[in-house]
This record gives structure tokens, sequence and C-alpha cells, in this order.
């Protein structure tokens, strides 16, 4: 009896009712781009590849990555790419005791937001 | 304010079901009021059914570690004036629900047991008394006030995922609390019982648990300090 209703115990662990905050949301952002980042290297690979074997693959990469969808694409990537890298340093930082407290942590965890944001803008523009 | 919502997290075994949100309108609410006194409030007054642990009133037994608006905390030093209506109160997250806002604490306890919260002599008991410097027992501030509320373990989404093999950061705090204190001659051992993927490895520095903490420690930090003490005795 006691262990069929210890079985049957509900769990209160709905997501989205529970707040997270910005160093979790950091947390979560940097192993999502991680797997994306990861995912995607085969193409990236592929593409370098196909650019370095003549000319004209040269130019069929430089015409698919005017393309719009791997412009978008491309921005996209360069977000999670910059995310990964800035949320990697910064939990390496932590490791050493740099920004350890609770205050730093979370100032650093927005710092992260705000390098990508800036990252995002740069790239636009250049 | 005179009045208040509060939506409670219901769950009775009993009738079986799932559980469900109950709204419950309280007056009166005084300026200074805590949480864990509305709970009292509602319960004496409107519904005797519902069930919730508490204790101290104080923040200093631990007892009412609840989910208030998506956030852990504890009930009794939980300002009402500071929570938006209505005030959603659940039971703490990942841990299996008894009734409605009481958890089974079980598993909590076992990490805790687990990394032997006590100090470990090796040479014989001496008659007198252990000394430390002030400077040695400047090492258990931030460790030793740890009230085993569970707000930070609770909060922890790797403890969510490994419930049963991440020692989650409560029990950790306590680990490096022991492996800190210059009295205790178990380091060796209590290191080495925190090897491998799980027990210590599945911290990922999230910091959720220093941002419930009612007592402000920082969990992360003791897990930190003791990856590097893992460290530097492997070099």
């Amino acid at each position: 009896m006691g262990k069929k209703l210890k079985k049957n115990r509900p769990r209160f662990l709905t997501l989205w009712q529970i707040k997270l905050p910005v160093m979790g949301v950091v947390s979560i952002l940097h192993r999502i781009s991680g797997l994306f980042v990861f995912l995607v290297m085969p193409l990236l690979l592929y593409l370098l590849e196909l650019s370095l074997r003549s000319p004209a693959g040269y130019q069929q990469v430089t015409a698919l990555m005017t393309s719009w969808p791997f412009r978008v694409g491309g921005w996209l990537l360069l977000a999670l790419f910059a995310h990964h890298l800035f949320a990697g340093i910064r939990v390496l930082l932590i490791d050493m005791e740099w920004g350890s407290a609770l205050a730093s942590a979370r100032r650093s965890a927005w710092l992260v937001m705000v390098a990508v944001v800036v990252v995002l803008v740069a790239g636009t523009l250049l | 304010m005179a009045t208040m919502l509060f939506d409670i997290y219901r769950y009775d075994p009993e009738q079986g079901g799932k559980p469900f949100m109950q709204r419950f309108e309280l007056d009166n609410i005084d300026p200074g009021m805590m949480l864990r006194d509305a709970l009292i409030r509602i319960k004496a007054e409107q519904d005797e059914t519902l069930t919730f642990r508490h204790s101290c009133g104080e923040g200093v037994c631990g007892s009412d570690a609840i989910n208030i608006n998506g956030t852990n905390g504890l009930g009794c030093i939980t300002p009402l004036s500071e929570l938006k209506q209505p005030v959603k109160v659940r039971p703490v997250p990942g841990m299996p629900v008894i009734r409605d806002l009481v958890v089974d604490m079980q598993q909590f306890y076992h990490h805790y047991r687990e990394v032997k919260p006590y100090l470990i002599r090796h040479e014989p008991e001496q008659e007198v008394e252990f000394l430390q410097s002030p400077e040695e027992r400047d090492k258990l501030d931030g460790l030793y006030e740890c009230i085993l509320c569970g707000c930070c373990t609770t909060a922890c989404p790797s403890f969510w995922w490994n419930p049963d093999k991440f020692r989650g950061p409560a029990a950790l705090l306590q680990a490096w609390r022991f492996l800190a204190d210059s009295r205790d001659q178990n380091t060796a051992e209590r290191l080495e019982e925190l090897e491998g993927p799980y027990k210590l490895f599945r911290c990922h520095t999230i910091m959720n648990c220093a941002n419930v903490c009612p007592k402000g420690l920082n969990p992360t930090k003791a897990i930190g300090l003791i990856k590097q003490l893992m460290l530097k005795r492997q070099i």
C-alpha cells in the first residue's frame, strides 16, 4: 500500500510555472546553443570544403551564402555561437572563483546576453 | 491592502485525481503579514483540510519551503506586501507530493546522510577540545548556517533530472562544510565518495540554488571549491 501510494504521488514540475533567474536562462541557452552549433558543424565543414575545391565551387557557396534563408540561418548561427562562447567563458571564470558570488553571477549573465546582442548588431552592420 | 487572492496547489491522495489550484480570498490583511500567516488563517477560517508544514515562523527551522509565484522560498519570511496577486503557492518542484504543499523529503535526506555531515577523526579521540584558529573557524562561515529547508536542491534543474544520483546543492554545501573544517580528517574518503559523473559533477553552475537560498548561502561556490580541492589533490 505504502509503495503504491508512493509511486502514484504527483510532482510539481511544470517548467513554465517555475521562474528561472537570468543565470538559469543563460545556462539553458548555453546547452541549446552548444547542441545546435555541434549539429550544424558538418554542414559548415562541407561548405568550406566545397568552396576550397574549385573556383566554381567557391562561386556556388558564395551564391548560396547570399540567399536570404542562409543569411537568416547565418545570423541565427552567429547568435548561438556567440552565446555559447561567452556563456562558456563565464562558466570557466566562475569555476576559477571569478564572479562566483550571486550578484556578480547575475551581472555576468546579463553581460553575456548584452554581448550577444552587440555581436549580432556588429555582424549585421559589417 | 485589505484583501488578497491566493491560488493554492491542492492534492488529496485519498480522493485520488489530479492536483488542482484552488482560489482563496483573504481579507483583513495586516501590513507586515507573512505568507505563512495567510496560510494559517486560510486553514483556520476557510478550509481546515489545507495541509502545509511549518514550525518556528522565523526562518530558522526550514519547515515551510514552498514555491511562491514560481520561486522557492520560506513562507514564514516572505512578506505578503512583496507578492504579486493572485499569489500562486505550490509545493517545491520535483519532489513527490504527499498532500497539498507537503512533499516527501526522503531523497533529500538520503543525499544529506550520504555526505556524512559530521566530523570524522582517524586519530584517537583527544580528551580536550579541538582547537581552531579564528582563520580556520572563518572558513565555516556561509556553510554552517544551512537550515536544510531544501529550497536550493528543489530549484536545481540538475536535481530535477537526476534526483537519485546527483547529491544536490544542500548536501554538497554540507560536504564542503566538513571538507573545509580543520578538525575533520576524512578528506580523502569524502572526495572519493563524490567522484564520478553524477554525485558532484552534475552541477552545471546554473546558480538557481544561490538565487533562492533564504539564508543567502552559495552552494555553487562550495561545489566549485570541492572541485578545486579534488584537482589540487590530483596534481
